[in-house]
């Protein structure tokens, strides 16, 4: 029951989040136009640099934890999400 | 509704065309998903500073230093399963948080927001520990994992737990990720020396931490405690729920675009409810009288790092809102420019049901300047609107039904600078003990915010292969 008012809680609240739904279906669009193109894997030697790894890198998992501290904004990067510390 | 309806149909499929296109791939070589075991040791020692402390109100010092260690074990336990544990402890110094209880400076009778107080809050330490598993799938397009995670400090204990799926197919071009985690999280609240002390002693200021001591009015005349004007806080009651749980749910999607570029997307969709303010942190209401303890010549002075001895009275903790909602949409567009050059990029918008909205934008280029060495330059970008509820110092009013002073939630933006260098050995030659050094890695971030607090971080990182 509870999950089902927490579904709802969030169906509710994305309706009023016109801005971010617009950003959304764009890069849904994007992607999947683009996403008709497959590259094999022997030509993934460049993709698959360390550096070009699509998360955020071990070293920056202090500087992410102070971020959540001292900015309002958390999330949709790997790191803290607002659980686990007092933290905003 | 419909466009609702949308995502989690392009979603499922999306997931039909994997499930088809995994059943055709051949399974000819099944690499080990993790060879050996890693280990990672991470140190930082992060230093900020800044005058607009939470606790007092929104003015005073925000210096604050904080020693972090963090160890990574990652054991692989067949060819498809890696158990990884966690563990990490973070000790800190902070003359805000002293000022929890500022009177008790040594060698005077009061402190003031300004300087550091000698308090239990003054340092604390936080430790977490993580342990999570994953499986992956014979072709290697099916990812699991779950984990689960504890975190403590002194007026905080967190438990949680949360799991994911990962499914890749189109050759391993496209990637969709599914998480939810849960935190159960409680306080053990502290409160304010003087909120605390007045409700423990019955509300009488002839007894208890108040019994003896001076209380003065905006004029530095001494109030009679018995009188009709006398300081009281506005709330007699403080936490009355101690429970703050966060519920997350995940949804990523990437994609390789061509040989040297691919993108991601990431969208967190975050419930938090419970008692999502601080109760260490004070707010001063500007429609209320003023009181102070301390000396009654620096009353002119309050607002400025010239104070070095009165402490005004809190009005009252912060009050939020008990739920709060967050929707971070994140993207990353890397792309390998040559041999020598390769950008990471990042963005992210966020908005809340706080009123608040955030922009995030944040470039790497790491260069490779030999086989060996790797320089690390960045630059990130941060900007946000403040909270409905957010004044600063004095500019609350005591009608509201929530305030804050506190300017992590205020309206700023924030400029980052770093500069990293990496070591890395593919031949792992250098070894202590059984531990194989793979790479090493010094960063530099310096942080400004143009609320004026400003705070460097050093991180050095480790990764080992055990033998």
């Amino acid at each position: 029951m509870k999950m089902v008012v927490f579904i709802n809680l969030i169906i509710y609240k994305l309706k009023k989040i016109k801005q971010m739904k617009k950003i959304f279906y764009v890069v849904i669009a994007a992607v999947f136009l683009t996403s008709c193109v497959a590259v094999k894997e022997y030509e993934k030697v460049n993709i698959n640099d360390p550096d070009m790894v699509l998360s955020s890198r071990k070293s920056n998992k202090f500087e992410t934890a102070f971020q959540a501290y001292r900015e309002s904004a958390a999330g949709a990067n790997g790191g803290k999400t607002g659980g686990g510390c007092g933290c905003n | 509704m419909k466009k609702i309806l949308i995502i989690p149909f392009l979603f499922l499929t999306t997931l039909l065309v994997a499930q088809s296109q995994s059943q055709d791939s051949t399974k000819t070589y099944k690499k080990r998903v993790l060879d050996k075991i890693e280990v990672d040791f991470l140190s930082s020692f992060y230093s900020q500073d800044g005058n607009n402390a939470a606790v007092t109100g929104g003015i005073g010092t925000e210096e604050l230093t904080d020693l972090a260690t963090d160890i990574v074990v990652s054991i692989p336990l067949n060819d498809d399963d890696v158990l990884t544990i966690n563990a990490e402890v973070s000790a800190y110094t902070s003359a805000s948080s002293s000022n929890l209880d500022p009177f008790d400076v040594s060698g005077a009778s009061f402190g003031s927001p300004w300087i550091e107080s000698t308090g239990d809050s003054q340092k604390d330490t936080w430790f977490n520990g993580n342990v999570s598993y994953s499986h992956s799938s014979d072709d290697r397009n099916k990812i699991w994992s779950a984990n689960l995670n504890f975190a403590n400090e002194y007026d905080y204990t967190s438990i949680g737990f949360g799991g994911s799926h990962t499914w890749l197919f189109n050759e391993k071009n496209t990637e969709i990720g599914v998480s939810g985690n849960v935190y159960l999280d409680t306080w053990s609240p502290r409160y304010p020396t003087e909120l605390d002390s007045y409700l423990e002693a019955d509300q009488d200021l002839n007894s208890g931490f108040f019994s003896g001591v001076d209380i003065l009015d905006e004029n530095g005349d001494i109030i009679d405690k018995d009188g009709t004007t006398v300081w009281s806080p506005l709330n007699t009651t403080l936490i009355d729920d101690k429970s703050r749980n966060t519920y997350s749910f995940s949804l990523s999607f990437s994609q390789i675009l061509n040989k040297n570029a691919q993108v991601s997307f990431f969208l967190d969709i975050i419930q938090q409810d419970g008692w999502l303010a601080s109760p260490l942190q004070r707010v001063y209401f500007g429609d209320r009288a003023n009181y102070y303890i301390g000396n009654p010549e620096s009353i002119s002075n309050y607002t400025t790092s010239n104070n070095r001895d009165v402490f005004q009275l809190a009005d009252d903790i912060e009050r939020l809102p008990d739920s709060r909602f967050k929707t971070p949409l994140g993207m990353r567009f890397n792309y390998y420019i040559n041999e020598t050059f390769v950008a990471r990029t990042y963005y992210r918008f966020y908005t809340d049901d706080w009123g608040i909205t955030s922009h995030t934008a944040k470039i790497e280029i790491p260069i490779k300047i030999s086989d060996k060495f790797t320089l690390y330059p960045s630059y990130r970008y941060y900007t946000q609107t403040a909270a409905d509820y957010f004044a600063p110092f004095e500019e609350n009013v005591s009608t509201q039904e929530f305030y804050t002073s506190d300017y992590d939630l205020s309206d700023f933006d924030a400029n980052q600078y770093g500069f990293g260098i990496k070591y890395t050995d593919i031949f792992t030659k250098l070894h202590i003990w059984k531990l194989n050094l793979k790479s090493a890695e010094l960063k530099y971030t310096h942080y400004d915010r143009s609320t004026g607090l400003a705070s460097d971080i050093i991180s050095l990182g480790f990764n080992y292969i055990f033998e």
